[in-house]
């Protein structure tokens, strides 16, 4: 492995912070082997990314604003990057672990006969090969694995993991020919928006998480948004609270729904089961309101705190604004 | 119509898990083999559709898996499923998600389908990474996570999540798709269901039946596990009985800005 691609996952021009670690970490892995560092970003919205991704230590921005990439589910998606791979030659994938990114890993991973390696948090290359850290087995065990009998590796970067740092000599832009011969099947008819994509969950530097303590939908709203707001975070759930159909399943955090990695994890009436667990456990600092001294989330929580939400939450809200006006 | 289901079997996701430090695998002696949580989604989904398209529509079980397991196969046939096929071989130990989806698809071919419905992550791998690869190997659309399946007129129209909502998909079959648990609660088998699940068929097949052109198992398998190492462990937390809320938010306010986040 030589090269290092960076799959940019946006909508309409607007990206996850995620893609300015993928590339700040792709330019240390290439100069590490000695190769370049490219990025590929693709559909609607795709140039406006690049000009963006130029303040990054890139070599090359490879850019096509076909619009079949919006239309159709993947297939084109997964066309351009496998022609990008081919011209460039052996290289590290990155893309980010997210659904989209695990997405087009996937099919990448067969189209280059690619060795794959999930939410990944680290990346070494030591005498000439690469190493990758990630967890396995619900954060069982953390690994380090390294690909063997194949041209092209495939990792889904964990966000929050790397650092991303601005630099470089500004990259060259470069536009992708449509690949030839190919039709898409899977047809992108509408799309529906339950929750706001303002602020990725997975990127987010505090998440405020509710579970079934909440009792219904109206608390988040009404408590969690404004702690969430007033720390400069987001609203995250369990799968309890997303199941009762409280808030929509884009908000929850766990193995099936969305690993997060923020600064701060505060965790209202939740009991830290261990699905649950797995997608938040690598946050910074934790902190966990129940009125049950005896649950699961004490086990690693930093600090919990005994007592009802109801009571405590619009208190420490009105702390926390109190000193940010204090401030001010 | 013939669904095929893809059902992997896992370690107990509630049993504690160790890795044998000489052959850096799972530990799999003591914790009980069951399947995949998601994939009795994937069952679910799949007989929800044969109860709706009626007819001739069958649904197979499909697994990758050791012959041990062919009793928790039966499972998935205890809750409705015609038939099922384990793919067994001892060459198969050490594939990594590459060889997964590569010989489960050649597996694939040679079964049939109109319809392959996938769980959307292992409990154990995670990778989330095998229905799209299948799709691409079997060379048929693809789609992940659907939280809503429907087949009308021989076409296929999902609902699938995405990060902030979902999509209406629609495309031809054959098709592979993968189901997230909205689908709905998969059922328990019946008293009737569990009796007649032992006179169902469950085929094994060696993998000299799929006549592979490349190495898989260990050999071809395209990564390889240097390392591992129990997590750092977080220390229990520092725990505060909150007399009333002001207080609970003091002890927390007051944490937050020790620890700088506020
Ligand atoms: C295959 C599978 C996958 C799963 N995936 C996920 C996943 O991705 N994410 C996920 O979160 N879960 C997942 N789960 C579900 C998981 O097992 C738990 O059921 C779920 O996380 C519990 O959510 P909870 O903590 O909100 O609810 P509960 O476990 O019911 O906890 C609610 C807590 O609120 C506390 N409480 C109640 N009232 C108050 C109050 N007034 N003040 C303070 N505290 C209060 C209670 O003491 C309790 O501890 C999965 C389960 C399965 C089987
Ligand atoms: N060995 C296997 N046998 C059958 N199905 C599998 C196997 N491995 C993965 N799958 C299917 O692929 C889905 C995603 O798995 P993974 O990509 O490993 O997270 C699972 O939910 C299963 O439906």
């Amino acid at each position: 492995m030589q090269h290092v691609i960076v799959f940019v996952e946006h909508k309409a021009g607007h990206t996850r912070k995620v893609t300015f670690e993928m590339a700040t970490e792709a330019r240390t892995i290439a100069d590490a082997l000695g190769g370049k560092a490219h990025a590929v970003a693709l559909g609607t919205g795709a140039a406006a990314i690049a000009e963006q991704l130029k303040a990054y230590p890139l070599d090359t921005i490879h850019v096509s604003e076909d619009t079949d990439v919006d239309k159709f589910l993947l297939d084109p998606t997964v066309d351009y990057m496998e022609a990008v791979a081919k011209s460039t030659g052996s290289a590290l994938i990155i893309v980010p672990n997210t659904m989209l990114g695990r997405d087009v890993g996937g099919r990448l991973m067969a189209r280059l006969d690619a060795g794959f390696n999930a939410d990944v948090t680290d990346m070494k290359v030591e005498g000439g090969r690469l190493s990758i850290t990630a967890p396995k087995l619900g954060g069982a065990f953390i690994t380090t694995k390294a690909f063997k009998n194949c041209d092209f590796g495939i990792v889904t970067l964990r966000p929050n993991a790397f650092a991303a740092k601005a630099g470089g000599a500004g990259a060259q832009v470069v536009q992708i020919e449509k690949p030839a011969g190919k039709s898409y099947a899977m047809v992108v008819e509408s799309e529906v928006e339950e929750a706001s994509a303002e602020m990725g969950l997975e990127e987010a530097p505090v998440v405020v998480s509710g579970g079934r303590g909440l009792g219904g939908p109206e608390p988040f709203t009404t408590m969690l948004k404004p702690l969430a707001d007033a720390l400069g975070g987001t609203v995250g759930a369990t799968r309890a609270a997303a199941d009762a159909g409280w808030v929509p399943y884009s908000l929850q955090i766990g193995q099936t729904g969305k690993t997060v990695s923020p600064q701060l994890y505060i965790a209202i009436g939740i009991s830290g089961a261990i699905q649950h667990k797995v997608g938040m456990r690598t946050a910074g600092t934790i902190v966990a309101i129940n009125k049950d001294g005896t649950v699961p989330i004490g086990e690693f929580a930093d600090l919990l705190v005994v007592g009802d939400l109801f009571k405590i939450i619009p208190e420490l809200t009105k702390l926390i604004e109190a000193a940010k006006a204090a401030h001010a | 119509m013939k669904i095929v289901v893809t059902v992997k079997l896992v370690p107990d996701p509630n049993a504690e898990k160790r890795m044998d430090t000489a052959t850096k695998r799972l530990v799999r002696t003591g914790v009980d083999t069951v399947i995949n949580p998601y994939d009795e989604y994937a069952i679910e989904a799949a007989l929800q559709l044969k109860e709706k398209l009626g007819g001739d529509t069958t649904v197979t079980v499909f697994s990758m898996v050791p012959e041990t397991g062919k009793e928790t196969v039966r499972k998935a046939l205890a809750m409705g499923a015609d038939d099922a096929l384990m793919l067994s071989d001892a060459g198969l130990e050490g594939s990594d998600v590459w060889g997964t989806a590569y010989v489960m698809a050649q597996g694939l071919k040679k079964v049939g389908f109109d319809l392959v419905i996938c769980g959307g992550l292992s409990d154990d791998g995670s990778s989330g990474g095998v229905p799209g690869a299948l799709a691409e190997y079997l060379g048929v659309p693809g789609l992940t996570n659907a939280r809503h399946v429907e087949v009308a007129d021989g076409k296929l129209k999902c609902q699938r999540e995405t990060d902030n909502g979902y999509q209406v998909v629609s495309g031809p079959l054959p098709a592979v798709v993968s189901v997230t648990m909205a689908v709905g609660e998969p059922r328990y088998p019946s008293l009737k269901g569990i009796m007649g699940a032992k006179k169902k068929t469950i085929t094994v097949m060696p993998l000299s039946e799929l006549g592979l052109d490349r190495p898989v198992g260990n050999d071809g398998a395209k990564t390889e596990l240097l390392q591992f190492a129990p997590p750092p462990v977080r220390a229990k937390a520092h725990v505060v009985n909150a007399e009333d809320g002001p207080s609970g938010a003091k002890a927390i306010f007051d944490f937050l800005k020790e620890k700088k986040l506020v």
